[in-house]
C-alpha cells in the first residue's frame, strides 16, 4: 500500500512538472527550474531564458497548474464523499444541482454586468459559491419537508429536480441575452485558462476548509456506507452529518466550478478509479482522491490546451473524452468483466 | 438493564406500536414472537433509539432520550438484516468500524486497543482467516458472523437483533446463537431480539414478549408463554397438529 501511495504522489509529481514545461512553447526543465528559484528564492535568472520565457512559467503556467490540481482535487473529492453519503455510484455534486446553481449565478453575473468594487474579480467566483451551495441547500430542506427522515433517495431525487429546474432557467436566460451567449457557452465548457495567483489564493481558503472537514469524518463516512441505520446504531449522528457533509460538498463543488465552469466526469470516474485501487475506507480513499483528482485535472488540461495548439479545447470536453474510457477500462477490467459489483 | 415502559411508536401519523412495556435483565435472552407486520422490528427500531417514540426507554436507569447516539452506541448494538453493501471494505475495516462508539477526541484514529480487540474478536469468531477478504466475497453465513463481530467490538451492554439468522442454514443459525449465548452468559449482558423459528426460540430464549397488532399479548418465561394455543391464537393456525404433520412428513420422506 506505501508504494502505491509513493507511485501516486511521483505520478502526481510527473504529471505536474510535465505541464509546467510543455505547451505552444517548449521550456526545458533546468530553464524552467531557474525561473522558479529566482522566483521563490531570489536566485539570479540563468542566462539565455528570454522574458517571455519567464513570464510563461512564473505568471501563465504555474498558476494554471496549481488551478488545476485544486479544481480536481475539490471535484473528486466531493464526488467520492456524495457517493459515500448516498451509497448511489452514480451520485456526485453535478447531480445534486450543485454546479446547476453555480452556473446560474454565475450566468445572472455575466448577463447583468453587474460590478461591485469591493469584490472585483471575486465577484464570479463567490456569486458561483453562493448559488451552488444556496440550489444544494434548496435541494436538502426541500427533501427534509417531504422526508423527516431524510433519506438518500428523497435527497437524490430532489437534487436531481432542482438541478433540472436551474438548467431550465439559466437556458431561458441565455436565449433571452443572445449577445452573452458565446460567453455563458465557453464558461460553462469549463476551462483554465487566464488563472492568476489572485484566483489561486482566493480558491485555497474554500478549498483547505472542505478538505480539511471532509477528512475529519472519514470514520463516519465508513459507517455511512454500511447505511444509514447502521451508522447510526454505530453511534453517528446521521442527520447532522449529511447536512455539514452536504454543505461541505457545496462549497467545494460551487467554487471550483466558480473558478473553472462547469468541468464533468471528474467527480464520478475520479473516486470509482481510487476505489478500485486503494479500497473504499476513506482515511485513504480521501486523500488519494484528492491527488488523483488534481493530477487527472492537469492532465487533462495539458492536453486540452497541446492537441490543436495554438487553439484551446475546453477542458471539460477532455475531461469527458479520456476520462469515459478510462472509467470503462478500469471499472470492468477489475471485475473480470462482470457486473461491477457481483 | 433496559426498561419499556409505555412505549408507542410508528411511521409518519400511523402508531404501530401501542402502550407496551417489558423488560430485560443481565443475562438475559428476551425474544420478541409474533406474526409479520405486528411491528418487532418497529418496536426494535424505536428502543434502538432510531425511530421517534412516547413513552420511556431507559438503559440501566437512564432514559435514552438524556443520551447521545454516541452513548446510545456504548450501551446497544443494533444487528439488523443482511443489507447490500454499496463499496465494500475488508472484513477487518468492517469490524473495526464498530470500535466508532469508542473513539476519543474529533481527530483520534484507531488505538492499539481497538485493533487488538477486533483481532480477538475475528478469532473467536473464526474470521482470521478472512480477515483480509472483501465482505462481498463472503457466504452469507460468514457475512453475518463479520457483522456479529462489529456488534460484539462495540463493548455494548445489550445486543438487538433483527431476525439475524434468516438467510442462514440450521448449523449455522445454531453456530450464531450459541456464540451469541457465550456472549452474553459471560459478563451479565443481554439480548433483545426477533427471531421466527419458535424452535430457536424455545431453545435459545429465556423469556417471550408476544405481539400481536402492536400490542402485548403476553411476556413472560419461554416455557410459560410459548404455548400451542397461544401460538394458534397469534398465527392462526394450530401450530401443534402443523408440526406434527410436517414432522411425519419427514420420517416418512426418511422411511422411503
Amino acid at each position: 500500500m506505501t508504494k502505491k501511495i509513493l507511485l501516486s504522489l511521483a505520478a502526481a509529481i510527473l504529471v505536474m512538472t510535465a505541464a509546467v514545461v510543455i505547451g505552444t512553447v517548449m521550456i526545458p526543465l533546468d530553464a524552467a527550474w531557474g525561473i522558479i528559484a529566482h522566483h521563490l528564492f531570489g536566485t539570479a535568472l540563468p542566462e539565455g531564458i528570454s522574458g517571455s520565457q519567464a513570464v510563461i512559467i512564473w505568471n501563465i503556467r504555474i498558476p494554471r497548474v496549481l488551478m488545476g490540481f485544486m479544481v480536481g482535487a475539490a471535484l473528486a473529492s466531493s464526488g467520492a464523499v456524495t457517493q459515500s453519503l448516498l451509497r448511489n455510484p452514480l451520485a456526485s455534486p453535478y447531480t445534486l444541482g450543485v454546479s446547476a446553481g453555480a452556473a446560474l449565478g454565475a450566468g445572472v453575473i455575466i448577463i447583468t454586468g453587474f460590478t461591485l468594487a469591493s469584490l472585483g474579480s471575486f465577484l464570479l467566483p463567490i456569486t458561483g459559491t453562493l448559488c451552488g451551495l444556496l440550489s444544494i441547500l434548496a435541494a436538502i430542506v426541500f427533501a427534509s419537508r417531504v422526508d423527516a427522515g431524510l433519506s438518500t433517495n428523497t435527497i437524490v431525487l430532489a437534487g436531481m429536480v432542482f438541478s433540472l429546474f436551474i438548467n431550465a432557467m439559466l437556458t431561458m436566460l441565455t436565449v433571452l441575452n443572445r449577445e452573452s451567449l458565446e460567453r455563458i457557452a465557453m464558461w460553462q465548457l469549463g476551462t483554465l485558462s487566464g488563472k492568476s495567483y489572485e484566483q489561486v489564493f482566493g480558491f485555497l481558503p474554500f478549498l483547505v476548509v472542505g478538505l480539511f472537514g471532509f477528512l475529519l469524518f472519514s470514520r463516519e463516512l465508513d459507517l455511512f456506507t454500511f447505511g444509514e441505520e447502521q451508522a447510526m446504531a454505530a453511534g453517528v449522528n446521521t442527520k447532522r452529518l449529511k447536512w455539514v457533509l452536504l454543505t461541505l460538498c457545496g462549497i467545494l463543488t460551487g467554487s471550483a466550478v466558480s473558478f473553472s465552469g462547469i468541468i464533468g466526469f471528474v467527480d464520478m470516474i475520479v473516486p470509482h478509479i481510487v476505489r478500485r485501487i486503494f479500497g473504499n475506507s476513506h482515511r485513504l480513499l480521501l486523500p488519494m482522491t484528492m491527488i488523483f483528482g488534481g493530477m487527472f485535472m492537469v492532465l487533462a488540461d495539458l492536453i486540452a490546451r497541446t492537441v490543436m495548439a495554438p487553439s484551446e479545447l475546453p477542458v471539460g470536453v477532455i475531461c469527458a473524452l479520456t476520462g469515459a474510457p478510462f472509467f470503462i477500462w478500469v471499472y470492468f477490467k477489475r471485475s473480470g468483466g462482470g457486473k461491477p459489483h457481483a | 438493564m433496559l426498561e419499556v415502559r409505555h412505549i408507542r411508536t410508528g411511521y409518519q401519523k400511523t402508531e404501530i406500536i401501542h402502550d407496551v412495556s417489558f423488560e430485560v435483565s443481565r443475562g438475559e435472552f428476551l425474544c420478541i414472537v409474533g406474526p409479520n407486520g405486528c411491528g418487532k422490528t418497529t418496536l426494535l427500531r424505536a428502543v434502538a433509539g432510531i425511530l421517534p417514540y412516547q413513552g420511556e426507554v431507559c438503559y440501566d436507569g437512564t432514559s435514552v432520550a438524556r443520551l447521545s447516539r454516541l452513548e446510545i452506541a456504548q450501551k446497544a448494538a443494533f444487528l439488523t438484516q443482511m443489507s447490500e453493501v454499496t463499496f465494500p471494505y475488508t472484513v477487518r475495516e468492517t469490524v473495526l468500524l464498530g470500535r466508532y462508539s469508542h473513539r476519543k477526541g474529533l481527530l483520534s484514529g484507531y488505538s492499539k486497543d481497538d485493533y487488538r480487540i477486533t483481532d480477538e474478536t475475528l478469532e473467536r469468531l473464526d474470521l482470521t482467516s478472512v480477515a483480509d477478504r472483501m465482505i462481498n466475497q463472503l457466504s452469507g453465513g460468514q457475512l453475518q458472523r463479520v457483522f456479529l463481530a462489529r456488534a460484539v467490538v462495540q463493548q455494548p451492554q445489550l445486543i438487538l437483533l433483527d431476525e439475524p439468522t434468516n438467510h442462514l442454514d440450521l448449523s449455522f443459525q445454531l453456530q450464531f446463537l450459541d456464540y451469541l449465548r457465550d456472549w452474553m452468559k459471560e459478563s451479565g449482558r443481554a439480548v433483545l431480539g426477533v427471531l421466527h423459528d419458535v424452535n430457536l426460540v424455545r431453545s435459545y430464549a429465556d423469556r417471550v414478549l408476544l405481539l400481536q397488532n402492536g400490542e402485548a399479548l403476553a411476556c413472560g418465561p419461554t416455557a410459560e408463554v410459548l404455548t400451542g394455543d397461544r401460538l394458534q391464537t397469534l398465527y392462526g393456525i394450530d401450530v401443534r397438529r402443523w408440526m406434527l404433520d410436517s414432522l411425519k412428513k419427514w420420517e416418512d420422506g426418511n422411511k422411503e
